[in-house]
């Protein structure tokens, strides 16, 4: 595996997870007798899942340091709402995608690209 | 198959409360405290006697006789010796009670759904329809399931598979005549005492329409009988002289006692000053003619007020020929100085003999009733044993939270009901004249605590910068039976008239003697405004739980839920309970919160409960069914411990009494996810049967 690809790995699971979110958010927003169908709360749920989904693309694509750093802390922020809506919304398996996706973030913290130190340094 | 759920750690429920905006506050505003009203027609004789007490009046119910429906003069027993569903409260005697024992405590957690019906009759009143409230009980007779809809039609349907047998439709208007939503409490069921087979209309099924026509329909064909009025037809608004500008609907189905039909009305609240008076008809099942009326206001106050109607089902005693009436409150609700003189059948359980209309005794709960404290759900009949005698009783559920018990043949209290002085308001309302007592029952304790000040609820203080805690300080509040008044913003009321116990009324275990009563534990406060200040404080929203004219009395009013600018309700949870009480003693014998408050989707813990509107069944089995909850989730309980058994969810809240029978050997629950706006914006078609799996 190539470096690169390597250190996206953990955008790509958190991506993954932010479409699995996506998905059973809208399951639960469309089909009748899932306790929160047609409410506001799923619909929530589900565009913050798509947000993470564009902030996961965001990490695998950019490289700014501080961007980086800013997008992860949007996604933890992202992360923990939307996993707390899950709760609220007795949709166990958001819960569960968004600890999918936080073991993502936690990848793409530790398998990252750093900066290369200046062999003068 | 049930929703997989897991429990949430308050703390962070409670947070998320305070992102969410709670359900309850909004529930309630938006909710339209049940107004169905009734209205005219002719005096009886009856009404000089009924404005006697029930002590006064007790020696007329000493006398045992035959039922008016038994032609053979046999006892009927109270309990039905077989498994009976047949009208609103499953049986006459309002207990909902089956003695099928299928369905246990130990077996419940198995139940799965084994049939689903979508009626297609239903709206969310997006459109120009208005939308659906729907609180039928489906009905159980003549092996077959019949179901009325929100949209005025009559379903059979096949009690094991749900299939359609025939559907009638009344082609009735789909417009809010009366009340701001089109609502149904579904169907009356007749049968001859002989059948004869062939000949058609031997068993009939009788639904009423919110333009007040009734309709009679054959049980096995669904052809209208022809028989019956105007060929299967009953114009009930051709008796509505009083007022009659105002239309009447027929909303709750007839209560069948014998060959009677006892049918009451509703109509429009808190919009005018008068209204069409509350009439009680008896009327010939088989035929349509009238027999008896039977009213509740002098004739000269049914001239300047109105109302004081039945709008709820009403529950029978065939041994004793008595049929109990729930009488509600005089018009306008919020101010009564155009009706200072004593109604003593207003708001109260009048019992009358079922022959003639007559009132053998009568009990009023509230007097001079200002703050729309309909008597609202059928009283449920009892035998039971308190120390050591028998007594043939009743309990009347209330919205105050209060159940009264006394004796059914008499009216005379089972544990004392005492009269204790009230408050008299502050002097701000003028030509009210405020009834200085009220009674209080000792025994069983109050549903809700109506003692003191409901507490303001920390969190919806805190979040809102103070905003309970001010309001609270702006509402008057002098224990239970504070007034409406002018001043500051308003008289707090607890519980309110949406609150306490709605018309599920209460269930009974005969077995055990345990009764089973749901309960709302709500807060609004209400102001009244001068001719002037109400035009000016009136933003036009003209919903119900807002700005109310009372066109025609010198007073309109506001009613609003104490919640903050967030939504969430100002007062500490629990928002719903689940009660069960000892009736040979008057105990609690456990009482626990039920269901979860909803909003936006978001669930609230189910610790704090949430309000109910519906109510439950109980079966010999030991289990109670209920659905009546914001989440739209229907449940059973032990009826010993109160521990919840099992749930599944609906499509909307079910917001009357479950169904329970038997077909081909088999048990079932039925419950009707149909919505009611006073818990939510949540409309359904749904009836959903379930049973356990087949061996």
């Amino acid at each position: 595996m190539s470096q690169s690809h390597s250190s996206r790995i953990g955008a790509i699971l958190l991506l993954l997870a932010s479409l699995a979110g996506l998905a059973i958010a809208l399951y639960a927003y469309s089909t009748p007798l899932t306790g929160v169908n047609g409410t506001l709360g799923a619909l929530l749920t589900a565009v913050a899942c798509g947000v993470l989904a564009v902030l996961a693309l965001g990490l695998a694509a950019l490289r700014g340091r501080a961007t980086r750093i800013l997008l992860r802390v949007l996604t933890l922020l992202g992360l923990a709402g939307t996993a707390f809506a899950g709760l609220l919304l007795h949709q166990v398996w958001i819960v569960v995608a968004m600890g999918v996706g936080l073991v993502g973030l936690i990848v793409d913290m530790l398998r990252s690209p750093r900066p290369t130190r200046s062999a003068h340094a | 198959m049930p929703t997989p759920r897991f429990p949430l750690p308050r703390l962070v429920t409670a947070t998320a409360l305070m992102l969410s905006v709670t359900p309850l506050a909004a529930s309630a505003q938006e909710a339209p405290p049940e107004q169905e009203r009734a209205a005219s027609a002719a005096s009886t004789p009856t009404q000089e006697a009924a404005q006697t007490r029930a002590a006064e009046q007790a020696p007329n119910a000493q006398a045992k006789r035959p039922s008016a429906g038994d032609s053979t003069g046999q006892p009927i027993p109270l309990v039905p010796e077989t498994p009976t569903w047949d009208s609103f409260h499953g049986q006459l005697n309002a207990q909902k009670y089956s003695p099928l024992d299928q369905i246990t405590t130990d077996n419940v957690g198995q139940l799965e759904k084994v049939w689903e019906v979508h009626t297609g009759d239903v709206s969310d009143g997006s459109g120009e329809r208005p939308a659906t409230v729907w609180s039928a009980t489906p009905i159980f007779a003549n092996d077959t399931l019949y179901i009325g809809t929100p949209f005025y039609r009559i379903l059979a349907l096949d009690p094991a598979t749900g299939e359609q047998k025939w559907s009638f439709d009344t082609q009735s208007k789909l417009e809010a005549m009366t009340q701001p939503a089109l609502k149904n409490r579904g169907v009356a069921y007749w049968q001859a005492d002989d059948p004869v087979a062939g000949k058609p209309c031997q068993k009939i099924v009788y639904i009423g329409t919110m333009d007040a026509r009734l309709f009679a329909v054959d049980a096995d064909t669904g052809k209208a009988c022809k028989s019956f009025a105007d060929n299967g037809v009953l114009d009930i608004n051709q008796w509505n002289d009083t007022h009659a500008k105002w239309p009447l609907s027929v909303l709750q189905p007839p209560t069948v006692v014998g060959d009677h039909l006892i049918l009451g009305w509703a109509g429009k609240d808190w919009a005018f000053e008068q209204a069409p008076p509350g009439t009680v008809f008896s009327i010939n099942a088989r035929t349509g003619e009238r027999e008896w009326t039977f009213q509740a206001l002098s004739d000269a106050m049914r001239e300047k007020s109105g109302t004081a109607n039945v709008w709820t089902q009403m529950s029978a005693d065939e041994e004793h020929g008595l049929v109990y009436l729930p009488v509600s409150s005089p018009s306008p609700n919020y101010w009564g100085g155009n009706r200072t003189e004593k109604a003593p059948l207003a708001t109260s359980t009048t019992a009358l003999d079922v022959d003639t209309g007559k009132v053998v005794w009568s009990r009023q709960w509230v007097h001079h009733d200002v703050w729309d404290y309909d008597i609202n759900a059928a009283p449920t009949l009892m035998d039971i044993t308190v120390d050591g005698e028998e007594i043939p009783a009743l309990i009347q559920s209330t919205k105050q939270g209060f159940l009264f018990v006394v004796n059914r043949l008499t009216g005379e209290d089972v544990w004392p009901i005492e009269e204790r002085p009230v408050p008299q308001g502050d002097g701000s309302v003028e030509g009210e004249t405020y009834a200085p007592t009220q009674p209080f029952p000792t025994k069983p304790a109050p549903l809700l605590d109506q003692t003191e000040k409901p507490k303001v609820w920390w969190l919806a203080d805190a979040v809102s910068g103070g905003e309970c805690s001010a309001l609270w300080d702006e509402l008057r509040y002098e224990g239970m039976y504070t007034p409406p008044t002018t001043q500051g913003e308003g008289a707090l009321t607890f519980p309110d008239s949406a609150g306490g116990v709605q018309w599920g009324g209460v269930a009974f275990d005969p077995q055990s003697q345990t009764a089973i009563v749901n309960t709302s534990r709500l807060v609004q406060y209400v102001k009244l405004y001068d001719r002037e200040a109400y035009e000016k404080a009136n933003s036009g929203s003209g919903n119900e739980s807002g700005f109310a004219p009372q066109t025609g009395a010198p007073y309109g009013l506001r009613l609003e839920v104490a919640r903050n600018w967030l939504g969430m309700p100002c007062w500490e949870p629990p928002y719903g309970e689940l009660v069960a009480l000892d009736m040979t003693t008057g105990d609690v014998k456990w009482r626990r919160p039920v269901g979860a408050s909803q909003q936006y989707g978001f669930f609230m813990p189910e610790s704090w409960g949430s309000p109910t509107i519906g109510g439950p069944a109980v079966t010999a089995g030991g289990v109670v069914f209920i659905g009546a909850s914001m989440d739209a989730r229907v449940r059973a309980y032990s009826l010993e411990s109160g521990k919840e058994l099992w749930s599944d969810q609906a499509q909307a809240p079910s917001v009357s009494n479950p169904a329970v029978y038997e077909y081909q050997g088999r048990e079932y629950v039925v419950f009707i996810g149909g919505g009611n706006t006073i818990l939510k914006q949540q409309v359904g078609d749904q009836v959903v049967a379930y049973a356990l799996p087949e061996e």
